[in-house]
């Protein structure tokens, strides 16, 4: 901000110095090529001493107007080649000016722009970072609850399996041995029976006594 | 004296029937008491008595000598003992045959109490083994019970094959 204004200030003394030289040569061609009309007789100062009017040839009168023309011209083109060099090394400092201001403008451009996307680099990174870790996280949490589900969803099966297989091995035992009863051969089973849970049968009988109605 | 019935002799029914049978028996056994005193010559045949209550009446005489009195004794005996003993009902998988009815009864009768009555039922989805009921108690000591007890136990078992 502070170079802009510089170089604000700087371009308009600038302006203002070109605008007095343009002016100063403006007037200096504006007097050559019309001179202004011969004024009047001065009136003979009383302080100023006078002077005689001195009576010229007109060959001395054409020198001394070629004279003062080339004396007038050698100035104008000393005056001309000096402002050429002056605009010439005003534009050079101008120039080294501008690209120093333009390199100094665009380092601090540039370096200003290098911290923001630094900092938006940080951001994105942090960011990015946060949502690595999010993600990571949530993707943990989808897979163990998707663990623990496939774990419940395989035991649920595996129960539902035992318990067909049951039901069919049980349901095929019952339709199969239950036209194959042979009371004989398990006598001796019934007996057993009897005798391994003959404890519990008398107990049983000694607390009620049902009768034959 | 308390009366000892052979293990032919398991039901409530059975007992019905024995007392039928003595009450026919006693009619006869009468009758030919006034034959004999009457017209000694003549002779009706005595009526047909199933084992059970041949052994019955065996048993009861052996002590005492038959007599009219003593057969309306053994009447009463088995209607008092119909009236006063426990009775087991024991369903099995198929209808018992003669051999296994005495064998359960023969058990029973030795190591639960001698006046215990013992009916039988069957029901053939038992598949093997018995259902013992005595009064509100039922013991299931079935296969089918054993067998739908351990289903679940049976993937385990597959495994181990």
């Amino acid at each position: 901000m502070t170079d802009s204004l510089f170089l604000q200030i700087f371009l308009i003394l600038n302006v203002f110095i070109i605008g007095v030289l343009v002016t100063i040569a403006a007037r200096h061609a504006y007097a050559h090529f019309r001179p202004a009309p011969t004024a009047e007789p001065e009136k003979p100062h009383p302080a100023r001493p006078t002077y005689q009017a001195v009576q010229l040839s007109p060959e001395v009168k054409e020198r001394l107007l070629k004279a003062a023309e080339s004396n007038f011209q050698a100035v104008l083109n000393r005056t001309t080649a000096e402002l050429q060099r002056n605009l010439n090394s005003t534009a050079n400092q101008l120039n080294l000016q501008l690209k120093k201001i333009g390199t100094n403008v665009v380092n601090n451009e540039t370096t200003r722009y290098q911290v923001m996307l630094e900092d938006l680099r940080l951001q994105a990174e942090t960011a990015i970072r946060s949502s690595q870790s999010e993600i990571g996280s949530h993707e943990t949490e989808l897979k163990a609850k998707l663990d623990e589900k496939m774990a419940a969803e395989e035991q649920r099966l595996l129960q539902q399996i035992d318990t067909k297989l049951g039901d069919a091995v049980a349901s095929f035992l019952l339709e199969t041995l239950q036209h194959n009863v042979d009371l004989g051969a398990q006598s001796a089973y019934l007996t057993a029976t009897l005798e391994q849970h003959k404890a519990d049968f008398t107990r049983e009988v000694g607390h009620e006594a049902p009768t034959a109605k | 004296m308390k009366l000892l019935l052979p293990n032919s002799i398991s039901s409530a029914q059975d007992i019905a029937g024995i007392i039928l049978e003595i009450k026919a028996y006693n009619r006869w056994f009468s009758h030919q008491a006034i034959l004999k005193r009457t017209a000694p010559k003549h002779t009706t045949e005595a009526p047909q008595l199933s084992q059970a209550a041949t052994e019955l009446l065996r048993a009861w005489s052996a002590k005492q000598t038959l007599t009219q009195a003593r057969l309306d004794e053994l009447s009463e005996a088995l209607q008092q003992f119909i009236k006063s003993a426990k009775v087991v009902t024991i369903t099995l998988a198929a209808p018992p045959t003669g051999d296994v009815k005495q064998t359960l009864v023969a058990w029973c009768r030795s190591n639960i109490s001698p006046q215990i009555l013992v009916s039988f039922q069957f029901n053939q989805t038992l598949l093997g083994g018995m259902v013992v009921r005595y009064g509100s108690r039922i013991f299931d000591w079935s296969f089918r019970r054993q067998i739908l007890a351990s289903r679940d136990t049976f993937s385990e078992v597959l495994r181990r094959v």
